[in-house]
């Protein structure tokens, strides 16, 4: 009995041992998030108290979909946002609304998976007996649909697919999948905004969460998407995932945590703040037990099918959030990276990164004109703040809640080169140029820019 | 007594009362009796059919996003909602509490939380006991659909190859032979591929039955799993209750702060060397600090019974701004048929123009009004408001009560017009030989006459805004009903469908209070009490 009072009471007399607190600019907050599983570092630095401890009350609030969470952080509705790694990039290079958009922390890596419905994938198994079996060869590559798509095509028709948002990572996902396959996704240019140009599939976007809803009602074959409307398809027996962003490229960049450039400026201390909570929450995720077993997803999975966070029933969640991907009822497998909020260095805001984006969205036209090299460069710089990132990251070393070898090792905030896609591709964020024309489909530039 | 009651009932249109009065007075009971009969009885019964038609045909529908609801899952499905916001609310309190009450409540859940340890035990061996029989069922209902597939495909296939081969053989011996032959030839290679179409068919209906077979489900599994969901669900909420309690209540976090800040000052006032101005600035610092922790509030989510509040707010907003609107142009058009002409275009264009399409344009426009919404006059002003400032009002919620106005201002617009029109032309006459001036007659006449249906007219348009309410707030996300129909829907949880029906029965519920109270306006404002409706 003693022993419970004096715990109780030191529970009520709280540490006193935190270090100092910023002095925050702005303590009470409103954070947007779009209910997907990616967004669990906002979600859990306000429900493990991390945004407490630096002194924010912050508030976390759904949006239906990308566009009205980016209108919504421009205007000021709400100061910050999980965001997709193209939609700071894009905003302040113009496409679509223009912004400038910033971000000091990368939220996570992969965590993406393309699904096609029932039929498809019946006509993919028939295309390629491989396919038809209960554990198929991974990771499948899109040569079984494209004769779905000549048939569709001899016929008048176009294959629809789904994606989430014009500059968001599944558009470059689903356009890498489909183009490593010969099959044309469409380029955008000045006039044609859909991307549909020269296409032979037509992609669209949709939510994430009415993704499913949409596969079922037959609008769409197949789409891209985050977790649970992976998953959600395949409890709902609508359809079947076929490939992960893990697949098509190892530890892919996926979502960030943006900002106005003005909130920014405004707020200096309270972005430092934000990144450190941020950062915990996302160590705190990846915490594992000595067999590599991680041990705080189930507790996160819980927390995340909260009604007012991502909502979606904790058996759905659970299953890509705890290290494995249920592709058919018949197919569980260990993907213990699907989702990494921490390791590989994941919360650093990279401009290799940044500069893969740009890359992208000059392969398939969305940049309507070719810049030299050095623009790709600038632009990342522009965007992504390691600097608030470094100084958040160097406090909690201090505070004794991140160690010294927890801190990326960069010198000047670019990723090695890397040959982990599907197709064997090697991208090297200092080389643009060369990376944009070593595409067969893809806009070539000229490659006398690479210098510039 | 009997008539006051009579009357008063009367007045709020609760008509079917009355005959419960009479007959309470003896007054014509086998009369009474019958109509209670029909006013009464009937109407229950029909509900407790629809309840039992509801309950019989619902399971029979299965959809992917899970079964129709029966009335008991959504009496759940409320008990749910209700709990969500309970739980909420016991945070925000806990966060503002004494040191005694906490100390207290922390007892409580301590002794809890020691409960579930053994409770979470029991339902989990359950649970493992559960699934291992039912793996046992559902193994023995998918192995033979699978054996079947399995082996009709290996027949398909040998099949296939088999006839293909003999094609192939035969196909070597043509370059011999002349057309005849080779046309033949062609025909058995149609007919191999009529076979292959057949054998696919055939292969698909056994696939059907494996996936269908695949899909089956227990519900003794999903009874165990909801249990042990519910106690994994309490102790989410009680460990995090435990911290608010403890270390992260507010009364913790000043204390924190007012230590902080009486070592700083300790250190600003016994220093003797060191940079003094940085020791200052420090202990100016934390004292605001400590204010702000002061002051703080737990930032709570919106729960359902907030939101159902704060769009009762946004639809009398958007009705007040519509009456504002609607009367006073309702009795120029009235009074001069020039006025009436002018405005006929605009009614008969606009009228029919839906919320979805008033909305986006209303939001473009008020956004460009408040570029930066925090710091607007009017939102600044409405956070000093004592009850509209916990319900924040934003750009969002302006739009949508905009909204509601445009959208339901029409019918009090076309009353009223109607009712200024009709006033007697003796009582105008009377007005005139009286030499009455404009405002005594507007408000002598006038307005009295018209009364009855301008308020005919209110009442339809608060009808026509609560439920363009909903839609509004679908679409703009303004916290509301609407966003929680629009949150419950994007979650796609097993739950959500059953959320949804909750929703309809609430917004009809407020609905009929609503139309209830303009009914009693109506009345009251009414010389025969005959004009209303039920």
């Amino acid at each position: 009995m003693r022993t419970k009072y004096l715990l109780l009471t030191a529970a009520l007399a709280s540490g006193l041992a935190h270090a100092d607190k910023l002095a925050v600019e702005k303590d009470e907050l409103k954070l947007g998030f779009i209910k997907l599983t990616d967004c669990a570092p906002i979600v859990i630095a306000k429900e493990k108290g991390f945004f407490d401890d630096e002194g924010l009350s912050v508030e976390v609030i759904a949006q239906s979909n990308w566009k009205v969470l980016l209108d919504n952080v421009i205007t000021g509705n709400i100061d910050g946002a999980h965001m997709l790694s193209g939609q700071p990039i894009a905003a302040t290079i113009g496409i679509g609304t223009k912004a400038d958009v910033v971000t000091p922390f990368t939220m996570d890596l992969n965590g993406n998976g393309i699904t096609v419905s029932n039929s498809i994938w019946e006509e993919m198994q028939s295309n390629d007996p491989e396919l038809d079996s209960d554990k198929p060869k991974h990771p499948i590559s899109a040569a079984a649909l494209k004769p779905i798509v000549d048939d569709m095509l001899a016929e008048g028709e176009k294959l629809q697919l789904g994606m989430v948002f014009p500059v968001s990572t599944h558009n470059y996902q689903l356009r890498y999948w489909l183009a490593a396959s010969i099959i044309h996704p469409g380029f955008y240019s000045e006039s044609d905004v859909a991307g549909r140009t020269d296409a032979e599939v037509e992609l669209s976007v949709t939510p994430p969460p009415q993704m499913p809803a949409t596969l079922e009602a037959g609008t769409i074959s197949g789409y891209c998407v985050g977790e649970p409307w992976n998953q959600q398809a395949v409890a709902k027996g609508i359809g079947v995932p076929v490939v992960t962003s893990y697949d098509i490229w190892k530890n892919n960049p996926e979502k960030v945590f943006g900002v106005t450039r003005k909130f920014a400026d405004e707020n200096p201390l309270t972005l430092v703040a934000l990144t450190k909570a941020l950062i915990r929450a996302g160590k705190w995720l990846d915490e594992t037990d000595a067999s590599g077993k991680l041990v705080n997803r189930e507790e996160a999975c819980r927390i995340l099918s909260q009604p007012n966070y991502v909502g979606a029933d904790f058996e759905i969640i659970k299953k890509s959030m705890t290290g494995t991907f249920t592709f058919q009822k018949t197919d569980v497998r260990d993907m213990p990276d699907f989702n990494v909020f921490f390791k590989h260095d994941c919360t650093y805001p990279w401009y290799s990164d940044g500069v893969w984006f740009l890359t992208q969205m000059r392969r398939w036209g969305q940049i309507t004109e070719a810049k030299p090299a050095s623009w790709y460069a600038e632009t990342a710089k522009k965007v992504y703040l390691p600097d608030v990132y470094m100084k958040a990251a160097e406090m909690l070393v201090e505070e004794g809640n991140l160690t010294k070898d927890d801190l990326p090792k960069t010198e000047d905030g670019y990723r090695t080169a890397t040959t982990d896609f599907m197709d064997g591709n090697s991208y090297d964020g200092k080389k643009p140029i060369e990376y944009i024309n070593s595409f067969e489909i893809g806009i070539k530039d000229d490659a006398a820019l690479s210098g510039k | 007594m009997k008539y006051k009651i009579l009357k008063a009932i009367d007045i709020s249109g609760l008509n079917f009362l009355s005959p419960v009065v009479r007959l309470a007075y003896r007054e014509n009971p086998r009369k009474q009796l019958r109509e209670i009969g029909r006013f009464i009885i009937v109407p229950i019964v029909a509900f407790l059919v629809f309840l039992w038609l509801w309950s019989e045909l619902a399971p029979h529908h299965r959809t992917k996003a899970g079964e129709v609801p029966t009335p008991s899952v959504v009496w759940e499905a409320s008990k749910g909602i209700w709990l969500f916001h309970k739980r909420e609310t016991a945070k925000a309190d806990a966060y503002l509490m004494s040191s005694a009450d906490r100390l207290k409540e922390l007892h409580a859940t301590t002794a809890r939380l020691s409960e579930l340890d053994a409770l979470e035990a029991k339902a989990n061996q359950k649970i493992t006991e559960v699934k291992t029989t039912s793996k046992e069922k559902f193994d023995a209902i998918v192995a033979p659909s699978k054996l079947a597939y399995d082996q009709k495909r290996e027949q398909f296939r040998a099949a296939n190859t088999a006839r293909e081969a003999a094609l192939k053989v035969e196909a070597g011996k043509l370059p011999t032979l002349g057309a005849d032959a080779r046309l033949a030839y062609l025909d058995k290679i149609r007919q191999n591929e009529i076979r292959t179409e057949a054998g696919k068919e055939e292969l698909k209906l056994l696939k059907a039955k494996y996936t269908e077979a695949q899909t089956k489900t227990f519900p003794e599994v999903k009874r165990a799993q909801d249990a042990v969901t519910s106690l994994a669900e309490e102790r989410q909420f009680l460990s995090k209750y435990m911290e608010m309690l403890g270390k992260d209540s507010r009364e913790s976090k000043s204390a924190e702060s007012s230590a902080r800040l009486s070592e700083a000052r300790e250190k600003f006032l016994t220093a003797t060397d060191g940079d003094l101005f940085r020791l200052g600035s420090a202990v100016v610092k934390t004292e605001g600090l400590l204010a702000t922790t002061e002051g703080s509030q737990y930032a709570k989510p919106w729960t359902l019974p907030k939101q159902i509040v704060r769009s009762l707010i946004c639809v009398f907003t958007g009705f007040l701004v519509a009456s504002a609107i609607a009367i006073p142009i309702g009795i120029f058009c009235g009074l001069s048929p020039t006025f009436m002409a002018a405005m006929t275009p605009f009614i008969a264009l606009f009228k029919p123009v839906s919320p979805l399409v008033w909305l986006p344009i209303i939001m473009i426009i008020v956004g460009g009004f408040m570029p930066e919404p925090e710091n607007h006059w009017l939102v600044k002003a409405l956070d000093h408001v004592p009850v509209l400032k916990e319900y924040k009002v934003d750009p969002m919620f302006i739009s949508s009560a905009l909204t509601v106005a445009l959208c339901s201002l029409w019918a009090t617009l076309v009353n009223t017009a109607l009712g200024v029109a009709s006033i007697d032309k003796d009582h105008l006459n009377v007005a005139r030989v009286l030499r009455l001036g404009f405002a005594s007659r507007l408000f002598k006449i006038v307005i009295p006459t018209a009364l009855p249906l301008i308020f005919a007219g209110l009442r339809i348009s608060l009808a026509v805004g609560w439920m363009v309410l909903v839609a509004a707030e679908i679409l703009s996300t303004s916290q509301g009903i609407g966003k929680f129909v629009n949150d419950m829907y994007t979650n796609g949880s097993s739950e959500s469908f059953a959320q949804m029906f909750v929703v309809v029965f609430i917004v009809g519920i407020i609905g009929m209070f609503l139309d209830r109270i303009m009914i009693v306006f109506q009345r009251l404002v009414s010389f025969d009490s005959g004009a209303a409706a039920i």
